[in-house]
């Protein structure tokens, strides 16, 4: 039954002309830019953002509660640094390749290696935060009559927002980056673009993405700043 | 640097390459096809260690997903285990056909062909790109990440059953390939018509002038100079093995990254360059390809290979549409396909998605 397939008579679409910008690989042809921006950077930019937020969300969830239960149980704060530190010392490419024999060429496999390089940062931060809180303003809120799960809720917490927000800004460009890498695992992101066009070098396709990725990373932070900047007013008032 | 270097570049689609760093079998390596142009690019070769490190992965995969998917019934607990985090409960299997395609632009392309038109043909399609060398996404294959992919006869043939002595025809090749993929589980179906392969390219100037048709015509045309890639000077199709097999001591050697052989060649800086005959450069330059008549370059038509208990979860329609996808692949249909993606600049899906429009298949 098999053999050789016999030659078809296969109707060649016509791909159109090439630009003489695109022709000459000059450093970035928007033209080009702009007719693949629907089909390939857009679904890429949404990914990547698709990406990072979630590596952020749950990285931020873990490294919370471990930094709550470090603050509690002090002699916890060096095995949880400690470890979060290897993680983040792994190299990305590396840790994205240890996980696939577990995790498969999957979405799952790209975020737990995001999440793994947010802890050690996010960790310390709100670590750093919470610590960071004066003994004298901890004192009084006792004295005002306020338990443990209070006195975290009402001064510690809101007191750690400008340290947890600078963490959680340091994290999110970090990942924007990193998460350009994950295309290595599945197609997706704007690594995706930048890894393609590798074996065969197109600078439009090396800027558009990179570029991408560069807006991207501002965004979040001028986001993530407003966002600080929202939830402690009175740091506003006092200056 | 990268803006001096396109044209360089723009061959590289074409090229078909298994990383082909990691096989020392037996006594001749035969390091086919190992070459990416342009590897001098420090982009490159980095990239080529990064797919080292994966290479490493992929086959602990192998393992990992050997005994966590061996409780269901092949196929479908295999891939349930390498999709789990995405597929969820693939294992029951009815539904997701895992197409894979290896580590260079005509495989991206030929993945994308099966995968859009067995989605069009309602099949839910997880669709794996760049999953690298032959060895790794074989072995991706056998350990049932990967249900169906692209797989050239030639490379089934060396790489993957180590054959050292290459059959006289196509057809012999592609026996060879089914059999020995049927032994292992996997449905070798129809070869497409085209091959991409090394080939001997002189400009048409340089062909008149010396009544070339052949490598062997080659001999006794005195002294000219022939331009690979740095990694195909030995090994069984490198420069070595051309001058042992033509007997043609009357031809020098100059190594280039692959994509400047078409520049060198009509600036006259080398005479014969070797060639991916897919490559969307070859149409545009005024070029003729030796024959070559002691067959040292093999055949390399592609095959779909599935693995055989897919074809029991899915329709007699599955294997009909990749044979008609194969007898599309023309030599022509691959080159402006590969040039779409080299030269336009289209990502594979897209280029993909206009052709099996125009052919009726979406």
């Amino acid at each position: 039954m098999s053999g050789f397939a016999p030659a078809g008579d296969p109707v060649i679409p016509d791909y159109g002309d090439v630009s003489q910008c695109v022709a000459n690989n000059d450093l970035f042809c928007a033209d080009w830019f702009a007719a693949q921006w629907p089909e390939v950077f857009q679904p890429a930019l949404l990914e990547h953002i698709l990406m990072t937020v979630l590596a952020i969300a749950i990285g931020f969830v873990i490294s919370f509660l471990a930094a709550v239960l470090a603050y509690r149980k002090r002699w916890l704060t060096a095995p949880i640094g400690v470890t979060a530190t290897i993680l983040y010392t792994l190299p990305p490419l590396a840790l994205f390749q240890l996980l696939v024999p577990l995790t498969g060429l999957t979405l799952l496999t790209v975020e737990i290696a995001l999440v793994c390089f947010t802890l050690v940062i996010l960790f310390r931060a709100v670590l750093s935060g919470l610590t960071g809180v004066p003994e004298d303003v901890k004192r009084s809120a006792r004295g005002m009559g306020m338990d443990q799960g209070q006195i975290l809720r009402r001064i510690e917490l809101p007191l750690a927002i400008p340290s947890i927000i600078s963490g959680l800004r340091i994290a999110t460009v970090l990942t924007v980056s990193i998460a350009t890498i994950a295309a290595f695992v599945v197609d997706s992101g704007l690594g995706s673009p930048i890894l393609k066009a590798i074996s065969s070098p197109f600078n439009t396709q090396f800027i558009g993405a990179g570029a991408l990725a560069v807006l991207l990373a501002f965004a979040l932070d001028a986001l993530l700043t407003l966002l600080g900047k929202a939830l402690t007013p009175w740091t506003k008032a006092r200056s | 640097m990268t803006v001096k270097t396109r044209s360089t570049s723009s061959s590289i689609p074409g090229t078909c390459c298994d990383a082909r760093t990691t096989t020392p079998r037996r006594r001749s390596p035969r390091p086919r096809r190992s070459g990416r142009p342009g590897h001098r690019d420090g982009l490159v070769t980095r990239r080529r260690a990064l797919t080292g490190v994966a290479g490493a992965a992929g086959l602990l995969a192998l393992g990992a997903c050997g005994t966590g998917g061996s409780t269901g019934s092949g196929a479908g607990s295999g891939s349930g285990a390498a999709t789990g985090a995405g597929g969820g409960s693939a294992s029951g299997g009815s539904g997701v056909i895992t197409v894979g395609s290896k580590g260079f632009s005509e495989s991206w392309i030929n993945g994308e062909l099966y995968a859009q038109a067995l989605r069009a043909r309602g099949y839910e399609v997880d669709l794996k790109t760049n999953v690298g060398s032959a060895e790794l996404i074989d072995a991706a294959q056998q350990s049932g990440q990967i249900d169906l992919y692209p797989e050239y006869t030639g490379v089934i043939v060396m790489t993957l059953a180590g054959e050292e002595e290459l059959m006289d025809t196509g057809e012999g090749t592609y026996d060879f390939a089914r059999r020995f993929e049927a032994d292992r589980g996997v449905t070798v179906l129809n070869a497409t018509p085209f091959e991409n392969k090394n080939a001997i390219a002189v400009t048409r100037d340089f062909a008149d002038q010396h009544g070339l048709r052949t490598i062997e015509d080659l001999r006794g045309i005195g002294d000219f100079t022939y331009s690979t890639y740095p990694e195909n000077v030995s090994g069984g199709q490198g420069y070595d093995a051309i001058v042992a097999a033509y007997d043609l001591p009357n031809m020098g050697l100059q190594t280039l990254s692959i994509g400047l052989n078409y520049q060198a060649l009509e600036k006259g800086e080398i005479q014969a360059a070797d060639v991916f005959t897919t490559d969307p450069q070859l149409l545009r330059s005024d070029l003729v390809v030796l024959e070559d008549t002691k067959n040292l370059f093999g055949f390399q038509n592609v095959v779909p290979c599935l693995r055989t208990d897919l074809l029991d979860r899915v329709g007699d329609d599955v294997p009909e549409l990749l044979d008609t996808i194969s007898s599309l692949m023309t030599l022509e249909a691959v080159q402006a396909m590969n040039s779409a993606s080299a030269i336009n600049r289209l990502d594979p899906a897209q280029v993909a998605q206009r052709f099996l429009e125009a052919n009726d298949l979406l």
